[in-house]
């Protein structure tokens, strides 16, 4: 396509473009949807990855782009992803959410809006061929956009960043294999933590580098690097201070995943042996990044400032392939929702999220510092890189699927499908015998119903585990399906009863729908449980009912 | 029959800035108030019942893995936390995302009573949210009812 067509394209581009939108979270797909909508973009719905990847596959010529959630802890997110990069080669983008991140969600229609640019500037960049020096057009390109919607904030920003980021990297590392790339500084949680404690310590205004090195005390950390670093925390505080949507909890994280400079020690922590690795990379049209040089071998004990065992996990990971994509899912730390049983695929894909794990994997640290970097090299290079190959809307924003010829294969999709499995938190505890009574009056863990809004339910503990032991001895009696699926549900239920007894009028809103039945359920299992079970603890139940 | 539409209007106003300046709400459920239109007149109301539906579940996930004898699986708890983060940032759910920031970081820190004052917290935090969110459509209703449009709040 020459530029003249793209340029006749983007005009026809927004309206009606095909989005499909994959989130697990219902709230956040509906408001979603409703967003995309207003933009007039056409739109698919669907909160599960697999479905997603149905409907994709069913049509690859359907949709235009896609967004992502790629935080869905019931489904991997991030695979889907690779997988749409790898067989279709549309555009994804990245959803992620929490304070951490790319303050995506919630996501503005402003942004949304904008989404399109991608698909186009997809266009643009293939065109230019995988030459690695267009860094400047890149940039130009990328400024152009970032600015053209200066209400988008900086979350816009970032997901383009972070997408051009993660394209460079790909295309490093695909492209050239050979090429020694520098070692980069990454700029993990702890080693930021340090970062800051030393600022702190010094005193934000008097911190200098040298000082901060020092005090932070980490074994091949350069001046440089922490200086480089410095100033953009500097720059990052002076932004958030002048952006209310700068609703983060974590200020540090959030700079990390800002500002992750190119501080020159950047260790890509992916085995790029043959150069085909991270699906998340894209392969890299050798902008910025290329310059920057990542190191592509980079599998031993270069790693350092990841202060995980870094060396050791990634041989676990390397087994055999060279095709080990570690997901740098969304930046959460700890707590980032990610399946439990993400596992090194020792197939081909190796897909790994983002892992709150406290085990010392270094997977999650890996991951973090590759979106890290990602951020870095976006925020310092903003240059727009895109897989080549692709022939479509190839923007991959977040996290990019190598384009080069990774055996995509089943395992992956089986994989998927076990992690799905296993990783679904809820099942476990419907078919485990929890030792209900035990729990239940020696458990001073009365979080679940001490506190009420109205205080005359006093609820015991034991009234959710009581509802489960129901559901557990299989008295389910007036069971409808929605109390069996919402398990979780139903300890709530009985003190919501007492709460919303209240209000409970007989209007027709949604919400007093929805209080209404799930007051009936309780009312059931209310019944259910007074006949059936001889708990203790029922008699609290009763006395609230 | 104007007078009383005037009324209600009025409550209705300084009921939602109310909720606004308790820090029940923020900018984005004005921003899902924006997406509410003729087209689709119950949107508020659907994504917040979506809400609330998951605030049950997910609440009932983080006691479930609160509660295992055992060791607690902190990177669970984390997990729901970090949902539930995202579904109130989206529907402007001030309050309870503000509590799932402190709750992630006790799951961050694998501090169990942390954990449970924060679930118990999160737990009124988002049934006080309904019943005033409640308590608006009501008044929204009521203002239909009588006939009369539901004034469009700015809250600055």
């Amino acid at each position: 396509m020459t530029v003249e067509q793209d340029c006749v394209a983007l005009d026809q581009f927004p309206v009606g473009m095909r989005v499909l939108a994959v989130d697990d979270d219902q709230t956040c797909l509906r408001i979603l949807e409703s967003l995309l909508h207003r933009c007039q973009y056409h739109v698919t719905t669907t909160n599960q990855a697999q479905k997603a990847l149905e409907l994709l596959r069913e049509n690859k010529n359907k949709f235009d782009l896609v967004i992502s959630d790629v935080d869905m802890p019931d489904m991997d997110g991030f695979k889907l992803l690779e997988l749409v990069g790898l067989e279709m080669d549309l555009p994804v983008i990245r959803v992620t959410h929490g304070a951490c991140d790319y303050l995506l969600k919630p996501v503005r229609i402003e942004e949304l809006k904008n989404i399109w640019q991608h698909v186009v500037r997809s266009r643009f960049d293939k065109n230019r061929g995988s030459n690695n020096g267009d860094k400047k057009d890149g940039s130009g390109n990328n400024e152009g956009v970032a600015n053209s919607d200066p209400n988008n904030g900086r979350a816009n920003r970032k997901r383009k960043d972070q997408y051009n980021e993660d394209e460079d990297e790909e295309r490093d590392d695909n492209d050239d294999p050979s090429s020694q790339k520098k070692p980069r500084v990454v700029w993990t949680v702890e080693l930021h933590k340090k970062f800051v404690a030393a600022v702190n310590q010094l005193g934000f205004e008097k911190a200098m580098p040298k000082k901060i090195l020092d005090l932070m005390n980490v074994e091949k950390l350069t001046r440089e690097n922490v200086a480089s670093h410095l100033q953009k925390f500097r720059l990052y505080l002076k932004r958030i201070s002048g952006n209310q949507q700068a609703i983060m909890a974590n200020s540090d994280l959030h700079f990390l995943q800002m500002s992750n400079g190119l501080d020159g020690f950047h260790h890509r922590p992916i085995p790029v042996g043959s150069g085909q690795n991270v699906l998340q990379n894209p392969t890299d049209l050798g902008k910025f990044h290329h310059v920057s040089s990542l190191p592509l071998n980079h599998i031993d004990g270069g790693n350092i400032l990841q202060g995980l065992p870094m060396p050791l996990e990634f041989d676990q990971l390397q087994t055999n392939n060279n095709k080990s994509i570690i997901a740098g899912n969304s930046m959460a730390f700890p707590s980032f929702p990610t399946q439990q049983s993400s596992l090194p695929n020792n197939n081909n894909h190796l897909v790994l999220e983002g892992h709150p794990q406290a085990s010392p994997s270094a997977f999650p640290g890996h991951q973090i510092n590759k979106r890290l970097e990602h951020w870095s090299n976006a925020v310092s290079s903003s240059s727009s890189t895109l897989p080549p190959a692709q022939n479509s809307n190839s923007i991959i924003i977040g996290h990019q699927f190598d384009v080069s010829p990774l055996p995509h294969s089943k395992p992956d999709s089986l994989e998927w499908n076990t992690q799905n499995a296993s990783s679904s938190y809820s099942i476990p505890f419907c078919d485990s015998t929890i030792p209900l009574t035990s729990s239940m009056n020696t458990n001073p863990r009365a979080f679940y119903r001490t506190t009420d809004l109205d205080s005359n339910a006093n609820v015991q503990p034991g009234v959710y585990y009581d509802s489960s032991q129901m559901r557990q001895s299989g008295n389910y009696g007036p069971t409808t399906d929605a109390m069996l699926s919402s398990n979780p549900k139903e300890g709530f239920i009985v003190g919501q009863q007492k709460l919303q007894s209240g209000f409970m009028g007989a209007e027709a809103g949604s919400l007093d729908d929805i209080v209404n039945s799930t007051m009936k359920q309780e009312q059931s299992q209310g019944d259910l449980s007074e006949g059936d079970l001889g708990y203790g603890g029922f008699s609290s139940l009763r006395t609230c009912l | 029959m104007d007078a009383l539409v005037a009324q209600l209007q009025m409550q209705y106003r300084n009921y939602t800035v109310s909720l606004y300046q308790q820090g029940f709400l923020d900018d984005q459920f004005t921003e899902l108030k924006k997406l509410q239109d003729d087209a689709s007149p119950d949107f508020v109301a659907e994504v917040l019942s979506l809400f609330f539906e998951d605030c049950v579940k997910l609440i009932g996930n983080m006691a479930r893995a609160l509660d295992q004898t055992g060791t607690v699986d902190f990177s669970q708890v984390g997990a729901s936390v970090h949902q539930l983060k995202g579904s109130s940032s989206s529907v402007g759910a001030k309050r309870v995302k503000g509590l799932c920031i402190t709750f992630k970081e006790y799951c961050e820190a694998n501090n169990y009573e942390g954990c449970v004052r924060c679930l118990q917290q999160v737990d009124i935090e988002f049934k006080a949210l309904q019943t005033k969110l409640q308590d608006m459509f009501n008044l929204e209703k009521q203002i239909i009812q009588a006939g009369g449009k539901v004034p469009q709040v700015d809250i600055n």
